[in-house]
C-alpha cells in the first residue's frame, strides 16, 4: 500500500501517524510547501518520499503521486479542495480522499453554505446577510447591525472573523465604528486576493454557547461521525485575547465528557447525534445541488446555542487543526481501511471505532502569533526528549535544523482517563519545546483544566435550558420581533 | 479605598474612552470625591478632577486603546488624583494601602504618595519594564490591588499577597481584557456571557497584558488570606462577586442571621437605603414581619458614610432619607442599617422617624461593632470617634433614641459570608489584623 499525503501542518502529521499504524504497513509519501520534521520522520521510516511544492498545484501533485506509485492521495488542508486538486487527481486515474471543488463550496463560500442551509431548511441555521462590496454593507451596518459576527465570505484560513457584541447602547458608537472599519478591512484586505468568489462579506447574528467540532468521514452515502472536539480559539489563558487558528482542543468519548467514566459532559449524546445529522443533511444537500459525490471529510464547526441547540457556525471540507490531533489519536479502526471504504463507497460496511479516551492537544506558539507572524517566524526550535505525543505544525526542517514557520510550531497531545489528566500530560510535553535563540513561546495552560471544563459545562447547560424550552414551545429557531407601528415580524 | 479599572484592547482601532467612563461609573460607589482616567494611544492623556465620573470625565473625550482609571473618596490635600505617576511614564491606580516596601525605609516626613514614588525610584530608577513593575509590587506589603501601565503601554495588574482588596478579570470577546475592582463592571462594559462574568484574580497574582501576550503569574505565595469583610457589608455593589462570592448572597444571609440573633416584636421592617435594603428584606422574610419602603430620596444618590465631613454626611442623610410617614406612623419598626461608625447619622434617622410617628424603633445593624481604624485604607475615622468602641449596645440605644439596638455578632457575620474566619480580615470589628 502506497499513499501520498498532501499538506504539511500538525493535522497532516496526525493523519500520517494514523496511517502509519495501519496493519497494511503503508509506504507514506508527503507533498507540502514546507518540510514538516514530524511528517518527514514518518516518510523516512515507511520508505516514502517528501515532495516540496505548492499544495494547490494539481499537476505537480499528480506527478508526485505517480512517482510514489500512490494507491491513493489523502488531501489534508482545504485550499487544494478549493482549487479542484481532488478533481484533477481523480481525472488522472488516481483515487483521492478529499472534497471535490463543487462540494468543497460548503467550506469555501460561507455565503453559499448559508444559502444552501436555508434553501433545504436544515436545522441550526443562523440569520445572515451577504454583501459583494463594502459600500453595499455600509448602510446596513450603520442602521441595523447589532450583535453580529463579521466574516470574510470566503474561507481564508480562519482569519478576519470578528464577533462584536453590540448590546449596550451607550457603547454603540464605538462598536459601530469598529464594525465599519473591520467590514471594510475584510472586503478590501482579506478578500482582495480572491477572485474566485462573488460575495465578499457575510454578516451573521451573534450567538453564544459552547463550541465543538463534529468531523465526519463520508463516501457520499454514509456519514460516520468522529468524537466531538472542542477547540480553543482565544490566544491566551482564560479565553482572553486574539482569535487564532486554534490553541488546543479537547475530546473524550463522543460527546466531550469530563472523563471516560463520568456523566458530566459539555454536550449530550443526543446533541452529538443531532449535530452529525445536520452535517449529513448538508452533505446530502450539496451533493443534490452540484451532482458531485463527496469523498472525504466534512465537518461542522458547531455551537450549542439558545436559539437552535446544535447550530452550524462554519463547515469544513477537511479535518480541523488542531482537532485532527484528537480524533486521529483516538481512532481505533485502520485509517487505510476507512480510506478504501470511502473510495469504493462502502463505508457503511466498515465499523469505525474510537478508543474511549480523553485527549487534550495544546499548541505551542512563538510570540508574535497570531497577528505579527513575521516576528514569530524563523526561530530555531529544539525538542528535548522523544517525539512521542508531539505533532509538528508550522515548522520547517532544512539542513538538519528546525525553524518556526510563524504559526503554531508544535501541538502536544496528552491522553488519559479524564480531560484534566490528559491536559496535565499535554502540559508536561509543552515544557520540552523551546526556541534556542531565546525568543519566547506561549501556550494555553487552561485547556482541559477543571476550571475551564466547569465553565463550559455550565455554559452548555444554560444554552440547553433555553433551547429545550423553545423546542417544547415549538419555537426552535424562530425569532419574533414586535416592530411598533408595523406589527409582528418573524424570522426563522 | 478606591475603585480601580484597567482596559486593554489589543487592536488600536478601538477607543477605550467610553468604556473607561462607563466602567468607572459602575465603580462610582467605591469613591465619589475624585475621578481620574489616563488613556494610552499615540500619546498619554490624563483626565482627572474632583467630582463624580459624569462631571469630571464624561465631557472630555480622548483617545487610546489602553486605559486605566480610578474613583476615590476623601481626596488628600496636595495628593495627585489617581491614576498617579509612580515614576516617569509609569502610571498606576491603587485601591487600598501599601504599608511597606521591602528594601526601602519609609520616610515619615514625606506623604504616602511621595514615599511610594521614592521607594520605586530608589529600587528601580526609571526602569518601567514589566519585570521592574512586578518586582516593585512584589515587595509591597499591606492591603492593596493595583493596575499599572508602563512606558511601553503594557498593563500589569495584581493583588497584594493578603488579598484584602478585590480585583477581577473580564473580557471583551477577541478584542481585549478588562481588570476592575468589582465584577459589576463587566456587566456594564464587558462581554455579556451568561455565566459569572468575571474571573477572580487570586491574592499575590498578577495579570500582564502586552501587544503580544496576556498571562498570569503568581508574584508571591500568600501566607494567609485576608479578604476584607467590609466589602460584603458595605463597600461592594450587591450585583458584584467578590472573591467568587456573590455579595447579595452575603447580605441576604446577614439579614437572616440578624433575625435569628436579635428578633424584635414589631409591625414593620425598614431598611436604610441603599446598602441595607437586602438585609431588611431577608430579615422580614425570616421573621414574617412585612418589609416596607420607609424613605424617599431627594436629588442624586450619594453614599453618605463616605462623605469627608459631618455636615456633608448629614446633608447626604437628610436629603437621602425623607421618612414616608404612612409607612411608620403608629407602628413598631425594626430599622436596619449596615454599620455604625459615629452614630450621628443613625441618631438623625431615628429622630426623623419618631417625628413622623413611629411608636417604637428597634435598630438592627448588619455588622459587628466597628472598633478600629483600618490600616488598609478603608475610610474609618480615628478610634476616638467610633461610638462602638466606647459605648455598649444599650447605651447606644439611649444615645440615638431607639428602643433597642443590636449588632450582628462576629461569628454570625463570618457564617453569613460562607467563608472561613481565617480567610477574612475582620480587623475593624475585632482590632486584630493579619500580619503584613
Amino acid at each position: 500500500m502506497k499513499i501520498l499525503l498532501v499538506g504539511g501542518a500538525g493535522r497532516e502529521h496526525a493523519i500520517a501517524l494514523a496511517l502509519k499504524r495501519s496493519p497494511t504497513e503503508p509506504r507514506i509519501s508527503c507533498f507540502a510547501d514546507l518540510k514538516n520534521p514530524g511528517i518527514n520522520k514518518v516518510v523516512k521510516e515507511t520508505g516514502g518520499e517528501f515532495f516540496l511544492g505548492s499544495i494547490n498545484d494539481s499537476a505537480a501533485i499528480i506527478r508526485a503521486a505517480q512517482k510514489a506509485g500512490a494507491d491513493f492521495v489523502f488531501i489534508g488542508p482545504e485550499e487544494p479542495n478549493f482549487h479542484g486538486v481532488p478533481d484533477r487527481i481523480e481525472e488522472s486515474g488516481i483515487k483521492c480522499i478529499g472534497a471535490g471543488r463543487k462540494v468543497a463550496e460548503l467550506e469555501m463560500s460561507k455565503a453559499s453554505m448559508r444559502d444552501l442551509q436555508w434553501k433545504y431548511r436544515i436545522p441550526g441555521r443562523l440569520w445572515y446577510k451577504k454583501f459583494k462590496t463594502f459600500e453595499e454593507a455600509l448602510p446596513y451596518i450603520q442602521e441595523y447591525a447589532e450583535s453580529v459576527a463579521l466574516k470574510p465570505a470566503r474561507q481564508s484560513g480562519g482569519k478576519g472573523v470578528k464577533v462584536i457584541e453590540d448590546f449596550q447602547v451607550y457603547l454603540q458608537e464605538d462598536k459601530r465604528k469598529v464594525k465599519k472599519e473591520h467590514a471594510e478591512m475584510i472586503v478590501k484586505e482579506h478578500m482582495k486576493d480572491y477572485d474566485d468568489i462573488e460575495y465578499k462579506l457575510l454578516i451573521e447574528e451573534r450567538v453564544w454557547g459552547p463550541e465543538y467540532t463534529v468531523q465526519c468521514f463520508t463516501d457520499g452515502r454514509t456519514v460516520v461521525p468522529m468524537p466531538a472536539v472542542q477547540d480553543n480559539k482565544h490566544a491566551f489563558d482564560g479565553d482572553l485575547g486574539l482569535e487564532t487558528g486554534g490553541m488546543g482542543s479537547i475530546s473524550c468519548g463522543m460527546n466531550l465528557k469530563w472523563g471516560v467514566d463520568d456523566d458530566r459532559a459539555i454536550i449530550t449524546e443526543d446533541e452529538c447525534k443531532r449535530s452529525a445529522d445536520i452535517v449529513k443533511q448538508m452533505i446530502d444537500a450539496i451533493q443534490k445541488e452540484t451532482g458531485q459525490k463527496y469523498h472525504g471529510i466534512a465537518a461542522g464547526q458547531m455551537m450549542l446555542t439558545s436559539v437552535w441547540g446544535p447550530t452550524i457556525i462554519e463547515m469544513y471540507s477537511r479535518l480541523g487543526d488542531p482537532e485532527a490531533g484528537n480524533v486521529m489519536t483516538a481512532l481505533k479502526t485502520d485509517l487505510v481501511e476507512i480510506c478504501e471504504g470511502i473510495i469504493e463507497e462502502r463505508l457503511n460496511a466498515i465499523k469505525v471505532e474510537f478508543e474511549d479516551v480523553a485527549v487534550a492537544v495544546k499548541a505551542v506558539c512563538p510570540e508574535g502569533y497570531p497577528d505579527k507572524r513575521d516576528l514569530a517566524k524563523g526561530h530555531p526550535v529544539a525538542l528535548d526528549g522523544p517525539w512521542d505525543g508531539i505533532l509538528w505544525a508550522s515548522a520547517e526542517e532544512s539542513e538538519g535544523a528546525i525553524r518556526t514557520g510563524g504559526s503554531r510550531v508544535v501541538e502536544c497531545v496528552g491522553t488519559g482517563d479524564t480531560l484534566p489528566e490528559a491536559s496535565a500530560r499535554a502540559e508536561e510535553l509543552t515544557r520540552r519545546v523551546r526556541l534556542t535563540d531565546g525568543w519566547r513561546t506561549f501556550h494555553r495552560k487552561d485547556i482541559g483544566s477543571e476550571k475551564s471544563l466547569l465553565r463550559r459545562i455550565q455554559l452548555g447547560s444554560m444554552a440547553r435550558d433555553i433551547y429545550t424550552y423553545r423546542e417544547r414551545k415549538g419555537l426552535l429557531g424562530k425569532r419574533m420581533i414586535w416592530v411598533p407601528g408595523k406589527g409582528l415580524v418573524e424570522v426563522g | 479605598m478606591a475603585g480601580i479599572l484597567g482596559i486593554y484592547l489589543f487592536d488600536s482601532r478601538w477607543n477605550a474612552y467610553n468604556f473607561g467612563v462607563f466602567g468607572l461609573m459602575a465603580l462610582q460607589h467605591r469613591g465619589q470625591e475624585t475621578a481620574g482616567m489616563e488613556l494610552f494611544g499615540d500619546s498619554r492623556v490624563k483626565l482627572a478632577g474632583k467630582g463624580l465620573v459624569e462631571q469630571v470625565l464624561a465631557s472630555s473625550p480622548a483617545n487610546g486603546h489602553v486605559c486605566i482609571g480610578a474613583v476615590s473618596p476623601y481626596p488628600q490635600e496636595e495628593a495627585e488624583v489617581q491614576p498617579m505617576a509612580l515614576a516617569d511614564d509609569l502610571s498606576v491606580s491603587i485601591d487600598g494601602k501599601i504599608t511597606s516596601v521591602d528594601g526601602y525605609a519609609w520616610d515619615p516626613s514625606l506623604g504616602y504618595e511621595a514615599n511610594l514614588r521614592r521607594a520605586y525610584v530608589s529600587l528601580y530608577y526609571n526602569r518601567t519594564d514589566i519585570e521592574s513593575v512586578k518586582g516593585f509590587f512584589g515587595r509591597c506589603g499591606g492591603g492593596f490591588s493595583f493596575i499599572a501601565v508602563n512606558a511601553a503601554k503594557e498593563m500589569v495588574a495584581g493583588r497584594g499577597a493578603l488579598g484584602v482588596k478585590p480585583l477581577v478579570l473580564g473580557k471583551m470577546g477577541f478584542d481585549g481584557g478588562i481588570v476592575a475592582s468589582e465584577s459589576c463592571v463587566m456587566d456594564i462594559i464587558g462581554e455579556r456571557v451568561p455565566i459569572s462574568p468575571a474571573e477572580n484574580i487570586e491574592p499575590g497574582e498578577v495579570r500582564v497584558f502586552t501587544p503580544m501576550s496576556a498571562y498570569s503569574e503568581q508574584l508571591s505565595i500568600p501566607k494567609r488570606r485576608a479578604y476584607c469583610g467590609f466589602e460584603y457589608v458595605y463597600l461592594a455593589r450587591p450585583d458584584s462577586y467578590i472573591n467568587d462570592v456573590p455579595v447579595y448572597r452575603v447580605r441576604r444571609n446577614i439579614g437572616m442571621k440578624l433575625a435569628q440573633e436579635s428578633p424584635a416584636d414589631a409591625d414593620v421592617v425598614i431598611g436604610v437605603p441603599e446598602t441595607a435594603m437586602p438585609f431588611a428584606m431577608a430579615y422580614a422574610n425570616e421573621t414574617g414581619i412585612p418589609v416596607e419602603k420607609g424613605f424617599e430620596l431627594t436629588g442624586r444618590r450619594v453614599r453618605s458614610a463616605m462623605k469627608p465631613n459631618q455636615v456633608e454626611r448629614l446633608k447626604g442623610v437628610q436629603l437621602k432619607l425623607n421618612v414616608i410617614s404612612e409607612a411608620v406612623r403608629g407602628k413598631r419598626v425594626v430599622l436596619i442599617d449596615d454599620s455604625v461608625v459615629r452614630g450621628n447619622t443613625l441618631a438623625n434617622i431615628v429622630y426623623l422617624m419618631k417625628e413622623k410617628g413611629a411608636k417604637e424603633i428597634h435598630v438592627r445593624i448588619g455588622s459587628p461593632h466597628i472598633i478600629s481604624h483600618c490600616p488598609f485604607g478603608v475610610e474609618v475615622p480615628g478610634e476616638d470617634e467610633l461610638i462602638g468602641k466606647h459605648l455598649s449596645e444599650d447605651k447606644i440605644a439611649e444615645v440615638i433614641g431607639a428602643d433597642s439596638f443590636r449588632y450582628l455578632s462576629l461569628d454570625g457575620f463570618i457564617d453569613a459570608t460562607g467563608m472561613k474566619g481565617e480567610e477574612l480580615c475582620t480587623g475593624c470589628f475585632s482590632c486584630s489584623y493579619p500580619e503584613v
